[in-house]
């Protein structure tokens, strides 16, 4: 055996199979190959992996960051908020509890509303308040522990500079500003480090009556508004278009058509954020005392129960306690058939206002009054007019989410209703406004259909341009054509800023054209849609939630085809001084009673009040005994009334203008009549200030705006990024996979064949002209060998 | 027979991605240079000029971020305009005005160093008028373009706005890199 070993010459050389010169080429270059694919394969791995790793390591440095809060920033200071996510933290929570008591047909609303400091610092609290567009706020308090300071009414600059001076004397204090009859400012300033703070608001509103319901609403966020025009200051050249744009502490800018922009436009934050950190809640409390037996009580957009008191009203309260505050909260109730009230009349009187500009009413008693009438019911059959109807679609970047399906489908019920012999038009505006057609055409099968297409394919995208629409849908008659009845209609969330602006396109523009609002969305700007169909002499619904379009829109319906009350008069007693609101009544649409609160100089209540009016090309009369209510089932209108009045003022001061000398004659008058019943008003406002110094000279204190809570169903809007990779990385990586892949494949079958080439022994030449020759033959089918009949057929059939 | 079927097909579609990166950088370099002089004559004749003639859109400032070669600034943030150079956003400022001027750029093109810059590094930026205006890199932040707006302020200062992660494979990340460069102050007019 051994000797085997060493004998390496006992196998004659030519019968050893030894691998031949090429044979080594040959391996060596295949391995070689191989190393390479698989240098190539690892560096893929790891290419991938570490781009991975990095993908998801990279962010979590980022976030490392500690969290900024919008209070630590200066002018120029970069607003970043990176907390956990990216995510904004604000410093100060609120929680809102509102306890609301119905008497006779006003409400009276305490709203409270805790601000929680979570920081280390001192604060200041700015929040954007929602209230009821005609909410008539009378009281505001700050407590802090059991301590409660009582606010006062000043005029705005002076309750400006008495809140700015506490504040930088570091007494607790807090502002209540009117921005707009729904929208205030409050804050509050020098909370303490995890510090609560308490500010209580008082307000009256008066009920809804319409159809037989009542209903009362609470606002608790709002819709974005839209800014249009130019920015102030900046410079810019009308382009058209006006981008939202952020201050320093993120609220839009004023521009020349808003110039309080920066007052209407709080931070926004996605409710289940707020819900995350347990801020932005509301407990709701109601008591009905209305004295009318309910054959239901409803709330559209919240769980409630209900119970019956013992004194015969109705306690309300929001099933689980509290909800969150990104949906405004509704309740409805219906009075039994056998107890639904015709008429109804509350007063309340209070001692005149002293010191009178005159001073004649000095130790008199006045009396206000609050008033219900229904006109008479048509009865019969009632003829139908046609109509010529423009529907104008609100298709702006705020109608996002759920609001266009509900404006959609609001849209798509009012196009089947209308009738041979009608007309219509379409119009939908964002930032540009479009009409479906040049001018309305004849409400046949194939326009409506081709409404209802386009309608479908609607999205909302862009700013909220309305005048634009509004006035090229007053625009839309033909002249010398007064048979129809002309009728616009508004689908609108109402989220812009230059309200007053279109009020007076509307009173200008209107012509014998009348505007009915639907508006749209968690949280619709009440304000516009109210004032709006005012000033258009139409009316207004609201539709919160899909499932309400059907109800909604049956109730606008019956307003839009059944004929109105016109001509109404109040004839009052003789003897009577009498200020009464609104001064004109508006023509009454079906189901809607007479509404009006007046002021009659002193304390004797005496005679008949009369209303004239004419339905259907007939007289009526209705008779009310005027007499003074018991009880305090009135107490509230006169802060009603005045809320009213300074209504009524500011609507001529849009005729008159704010700068004139009439319109600043009209701001007295406001000015007066708000310190004189202590009401917030456009000139005044509510002030709280506390005597005690709290905050140390050294410590500074943060301005930290409370955010509000994205309405339900709506899309955040934010100023986008652009999308700024090409992808190349993304290419080259899939590139060097396939192309790896690839030629790991043809590698393994080239190695296959190249062993078959080594065995018939060539050359590269050789090598190659094979692989040529073996792949044309792949590619090109031959005759020959096309033994499969599908492949015979397939060259025959060449 | 199948490997070699699919191994082409592979092969065929990693030459197209080859092909298609290769394609987008070549086309962000190539129109830079075209871009690049079209602003010198814009510069010299005082009118505007197109870059190429079908351009469907116009530079309207030279961006030199830390003293590096030229970036050309077109109109807007739309991805067409992104593929050629940095857009100037047209919600933003331009040079000069008191409202913040955002550039955006692809991460893999033009701002490919954008993780370079560090505080204190200068950035000029060249108007129309051939103005130039000077700032300087004062801080840099990565933000959640989902969850944030844009920072756009009433006051003059550059933002430059790329993606992030820098070298990340997925190209819809939902993350930016910013840059904010405040405003130093008008430079001299450049005499042509």
């Amino acid at each position: 055996m051994s000797r085997a070993i060493f004998s390496g010459q006992r196998i004659p050389r030519e019968l050893l199979v030894l691998p031949t010169e090429e044979y080594y080429r040959r391996r060596y270059r295949s391995s070689n190959r191989g190393r390479w694919l698989l240098f190539l394969v690892t560096a893929l791995a790891v290419f991938v992996a570490a781009m991975g790793a990095r993908a998801q390591q990279l962010p979590a440095v980022a976030g490392q960051g500690e969290t900024v809060t919008l209070n630590d920033v200066k002018a120029g200071d970069l607003l970043f908020r990176i907390g956990l996510r990216g995510q904004y933290v604000p410093s100060v929570h609120l929680a809102s509890h509102a306890k609301v008591s119905v008497r006779g047909l006003v409400a009276e609303v305490r709203l409270e509303q805790e601000f929680i400091n979570r920081t280390q610092q001192w604060q200041e609290a700015v929040y954007v308040l929602p209230l009821p567009e005609q909410a008539a706020v009378n009281g505001l308090e700050i407590q802090v522990g059991k301590r409660r300071i009582v606010g006062k009414v000043r005029e705005r600059q002076e309750a400006a500079k008495i809140y700015r001076a506490a504040r930088a004397a570091g007494k607790r204090a807090a502002l209540l500003e009117q921005q707009r009859p729904n929208l205030f400012t409050n804050k509050v300033a020098n909370i303490a480090p995890g510090e609560t703070v308490r500010v209580h608001i008082r307000y009256l509103q008066p009920v809804n009556y319409d159809s037989g319901a009542f209903s009362l609403r609470l606002p608790t966020t709002l819709t974005p508004r839209y800014i249009p025009g130019d920015i102030i200051g900046a410079g810019v050249a009308g382009e058209g278009e006006a981008p939202l744009a952020l201050n320093s502490e993120g609220w839009a800018l004023p521009t020349d058509q808003v110039p309080d922009a920066d007052k209407i436009t709080p931070f926004m934050q996605p409710a289940a954020e707020l819900d995350g950190l347990g801020s932005h809640r509301i407990s709701i409390d109601v008591a009905l005392d209305g004295g009318l037996p309910l054959a239901n009580i409803s709330s559209p957009y919240h769980d409630i129960d209900s119970s019956k008191t013992p004194s015969g009203g109705y306690a309300i309260a929001l099933r689980g306690g509290s909800a969150l505050m990104d949906r405004d909260f509704v309740l409805r109730w219906r009075p039994r058939a056998s107890a639904m009230p015709r008429a109804a009349l509350f007063t309340e009187t209070k001692p005149a206002v002293a010191a009178d500009a005159n001073g004649d009413s000095v130790g008199q008693q006045d009396t206000y009054l609050q008033l219900l009438l229904l006109p008479p019911d048509a009865v019969g059959k009632v003829r139908r007019l046609p109509r010529e109807v423009v529907y104008v679609i609100d298709t702006s970047g705020s109608m996002g989410g759920n609001s266009i399906r509900q404006a959609k489908e609001s849209l798509l019920l009012a196009l089947s209703r209308l009738q041979p012999g009608d007309r219509f038009n379409v119009i939908e505006f964002n930032s540009v406004t479009r009409a479906f057609f040049p001018r309305p055409v004849v409400a046949d099968a194939q326009s409506i259909q081709h409404a209802r297409t386009q309608v479908e394919n609607l999205q909302a995208s862009g700013g909220t341009e309305m005048a634009p629409a509004l006035r090229l849908a007053f625009s839309q008659q033909l002249p010398g054509d007064e048979s129809l009845v002309r009728q616009v209609i508004f689908i609108t969330d109402g989220a812009v800023g230059n309200e007053r602006a279109l009020f007076e396109l509307i009173h200008q523009s209107l012509a014998d054209a009348r505007l009915f609002t639907v508006g749209i969305g968690s949280a619709p700007n009440s304000h516009f849609m109210r004032k709006a169909a005012q000033f258009g002499r139409g009316t207004f619904v609201t539709i919160g939630d899909l499932s309400e379009v059907q109800e909604r829109m049956q109730a606008l319906f019956a307003k839009l085809e059944n004929p109105l009350v016109t001509d109404l008069q109040l004839r009052w007693p003789q003897g009577l001084v009498v200020d009464a609101y609104p001064k004109r009544i508006p023509d009454l649409y079906r189901g809607e009673p007479l509404q009006l609160v007046a002021q009659i100089e002193g304390g004797q209540l005496h005679g008949k009040v009369e209303l004239h009016g004419r339905l259907a090309g007939q007289q009526f009369q209705r008779e009310l005994t005027l007499q003074s209510s018991s009880g305090d089932s009135g107490q509230g209108v006169g802060s009603v009334w005045a809320r009213s009045k300074i209504d009524a003022l500011r609507d001529r001061q849009l005729t008159t203008g704010e700068n004139t000398e009439e319109g600043q004659s009209l701001r007295g008058q406001i000015l007066q009549l708000a310190l004189d019943h202590q009401l917030a008003s456009p000139y005044t406002s509510f002030v709280a200030v506390e005597e005690k110094v709290v905050r140390p000279q050294g410590q500074g204190l943060s301005k930290s705006p409370v955010p509000n809570a994205v309405a339900r169903g709506q899309i955040l809007q934010r100023q986008t990024y652009p999308r700024t990779a090409a992808g190349i990385y993304a290419q080259l990586l899939s590139a060097a996979g396939l192309l790896g892949l690839g030629l790991l494949l043809r590698g393994r079958s080239a190695l296959q064949r190249g062993r078959d080439t080594l065995r018939r022994g060539g050359g590269l030449r050789g090598r190659l002209s094979h692989r040529l020759r073996e792949w044309l033959r792949r590619l090109l089918p031959d005759l020959r060998r096309a033994r499969h009949p599908l492949e015979t057929g397939l060259v025959r059939a060449r | 027979m199948w490997r070699a079927i699919i191994s082409s097909l592979l092969l065929a579609a990693g030459l197209w991605q080859l092909g298609g990166a290769t394609w987008l950088m070549a086309k962000a370099e190539l129109a830079q240079y075209l871009i690049g002089r079209a602003w010198d004559d814009q510069l010299q004749t005082g009118e505007a000029a197109k870059p190429w003639p079908w351009a469907d859109t116009r530079p309207v400032a030279k961006l030199v971020v830390n003293g590096s070669d030229p970036l050309m600034v077109l109109d807007g943030g739309s991805g067409q305009a992104l593929a050629f150079g940095p857009g100037l956003l047209a919600s933003s400022g331009r040079p000069g005005e008191s409202r913040t001027t955002v550039i955006a750029a692809h991460r893999d093109t033009h701002f490919d160093n954008l993780g370079a810059l560090k505080l204190g590094d200068p950035v000029a930026l060249q108007d129309s008028d051939g103005r130039w205006y000077d700032y300087r890199v004062v801080g840099t932040r990565v933000v959640n373009s989902e969850q944030e707006q844009l920072p756009i302020y009433a006051e003059p200062g550059l933002l430059l706005v790329t993606c992030y992660p820098f070298h990340a494979v997925n190209p819809g990340g939902p993350l930016r890199y910013l840059v904010y460069a405040e405003y130093l102050g008008e430079g001299q007019v450049v005499q042509l």
